[in-house]
């Protein structure tokens, strides 16, 4: 981990991860889309190993806007609402890295496990991975610039409605 | 296990009200078995791969037609072979990777070493060690190559057959699909990458589902809420002469002839908002690339392929079986090779709208799912199909189910599944 890294960085990268996870566990998409930074070029991409270790850009989700991770919230919570099995996660992340990319902002990687149940079901690993972020402190708390799920499973073990 | 097929003599009769397929076609492991042997393995063409997964000399690639696994590979002179995944000595699977490249194929457990054309070269031991042991006299290397299947390419999409006897590609085709082919594989291609789902169902749901344009604009509301494709949309759908594959075109723009007509076929839609509107719309954002115009193609080849152009979303989607309630869908998504920037960029945003999470193909890994297990215990009833009237063959809209009595069809004959059903 880099040495210049303060305290308060951290534990505002912690926090982030927190609410990020949270808001997934939750199903709350729009809590989810408060993680991201306002910029416009804020964005969230969920790409298989197998596209990623090949040099092939093609993602699972391809949001590479603001706008888009908005849509995202309204695509989930509007237009497919009825049409999937509802199901819920419990998202487990560590902090692999974390290294200063200057102007208050940290790459940091970290390890996520994400188990689902769905209704009626018993619980399953859905997939394990990598978050690769570029994360930017906002004052005393932290924002996701990019964030990259790189998932392991080569074949998902079912459709995806929520992210990574 | 039931006595295989005898059971099913009556409910494939083709009625007036509807032809009627029995459930237990997605349930029952007779069923599966007789399509391993009599059509992923019988005269028939899979899809196995796109030569532009394999642009080296000894690039291979490992996948399954059904269950059975193959490598598909491309020798030192640039021949494509597809082999079954199988040593010739006791059975191993030769290549475990997915992809990769090598000199030969070298067997993990007692390393018989195989070329990339499938000869044996490589028998270690083979004259024993130190005078002992050693294969018999009579074991002649040149009896030991790899099981090869035939091998068809056509514009770029790799084909295999076990059958020595099925007719060649093209005439399996037919011309309306080669040339469908040939429009979409027009020029090289870029590989963008691969989606792979597990489905919990069975893989001929998934051969309904591509073959039913009219639950496109129902159970896809992504479709019909942002205009991308409507009931109200003029289009076409084709079937080769022998109603094996289909292809369902929607020719014209998705904006109704007027508000009241799309109230009018909409109106017993569940939640649909014509008042929606992207924050980001360059998702819908495409660029017309077809003298055609047309911004939906699906194209299902039996057995196991689908081609589709969904606005500038190009894909080939390939169905590997498992069980009888599970197989796979392996989907590649491809541009260009000269695609300008802009055109590469408009792609991997509408590559949003398909793949596991797709905003118009996530539902049909629900739609199957939710079939699978709704027909558990209930294999003698049947599903009704007579939209668009109880036949196969090409009309010219696309509020149909004739495709997929193409493909129950077929599948009987395939299946020799008694006289009654060619009545």
């Amino acid at each position: 981990m880099s040495q210049t890294i303060t305290a308060a960085h951290s534990a505002a990268i912690d926090s982030l991860h927190v609410a990020y996870l949270a808001a997934l566990d939750k199903g709350d998409m729009v809590a989810w889309a408060a993680t991201f930074s306002l910029a416009p070029e804020a964005s969230y991409f969920c790409i298989s190993t197998e596209n990623d270790r090949r040099g092939l850009p093609l993602a699972l989700m391809y949001d590479d806007c603001r706008g888009r991770i908005d849509d995202r919230v309204s695509f989930v919570t509007k237009v497919w609402v009825g049409t999937y099995q509802p199901y819920r996660t419990r998202h487990f992340i560590q902090r692999l890295s974390c290294e200063a990319a200057g102007n208050n902002r940290y790459r940091v990687t970290s390890g996520f496990t994400i188990m689902m149940s769905a209704e009626g079901g018993t619980t399953a690993v859905l997939t394990s991975g990598e978050y690769r972020d570029l994360i930017e402190i906002q004052g005393d708390h932290a924002v996701f610039c990019e964030r990259r799920a790189v998932y392991d499973a080569d074949v998902l073990p079912r459709y995806i409605v929520f992210p990574f | 296990m039931n006595a295989p097929m005898a059971p099913f003599a009556k409910p494939w009769v083709a009625n007036p009200d509807g032809y009627r397929v029995p459930y237990e076609v997605f349930t029952d492991q007779a069923y599966y078995d007789q399509e391993q042997e009599h059509i992923f393995r019988d005269e028939t063409w899979s899809f196995v791969g796109l030569d532009a997964e394999l642009p080296n000399k000894g690039d291979f690639k490992s996948t399954a037609i059904g269950d059975t696994p193959v490598i598909v590979t491309r020798d030192q002179t640039g021949q494509l072979h597809v082999f079954k995944n199988l040593c010739m000595h006791r059975g191993a699977l030769l290549v475990r990777e997915s992809r990769g490249n090598v000199k030969s194929f070298d067997c993990v457990y007692h390393q018989w070493s195989f070329d990339l054309t499938g000869a044996l070269r490589g028998v270690p031991m083979r004259r024993g060690v130190r005078g002992e042991g050693g294969m018999s006299p009579a074991f002649d290397m040149a009896n030991f190559g790899l099981d090869a299947l035939r091998v068809e390419v056509m514009n770029g999409l790799i084909f295999a057959s076990f059958s020595k006897s099925v007719e060649p590609l093209a005439d399996y085709l037919g011309e309306g699909i080669v040339a469908n082919i040939q429009r979409i594989f027009n020029r090289p291609i870029r590989i963008m990458g691969d989606y792979r789902q597990y489905i919990h169902g069975n893989w001929k749901l998934y051969a309904e589902n591509t073959r039913d344009p009219y639950h496109g604009s129902l159970l896809h509301l992504f479709h019909s809420t942002f205009g991308l494709y409507r009931a109200t949309q003029k289009g076409f759908t084709y079937m080769d002469p022998s109603n094996r594959h289909s292809l369902l075109k929607a020719t014209a723009s998705a904006a109704p002839t007027s508000a009241s007509e799309d109230q009018e076929v909409y109106k017993n839609v569940r939640s649909y908002n014509t008042e929606f509107h992207l924050q980001d719309a360059s998702v819908l954002a495409g660029r017309p690339e077809f003298e055609d115009r047309a911004s939906l193609v699906i194209n299902a080849i039996f057995p196991n392929l689908l081609i589709q152009q969904i606005a500038n979303c190009l894909a080939v989607r390939q169905s590997v079986t498992h069980a009888p309630n599970a197989f796979e869908i392996v989907w590649t998504l491809f541009g260009y090779a000269d695609d300008d920037e802009e055109m590469q960029m408009i792609r991997m945003k509408q590559s949003n709208l398909v793949g596991p999470a797709g905003l118009i193909s996530m539902e049909d890994g629900e739609a199957i799912e939710i079939v699978q297990d709704a027909v558990i215990r209930d294999g003698k009833k049947t599903s009704v199909l007579a939209m668009g009237g109880v036949h196969a063959g090409s009309v010219d809209h696309m509020i149909t189910e004739g495709p997929i009595i193409g493909f129950w069809e077929n599948y009987a004959r395939y299946l020799k599944l008694g006289d009654e059903l060619k009545k």
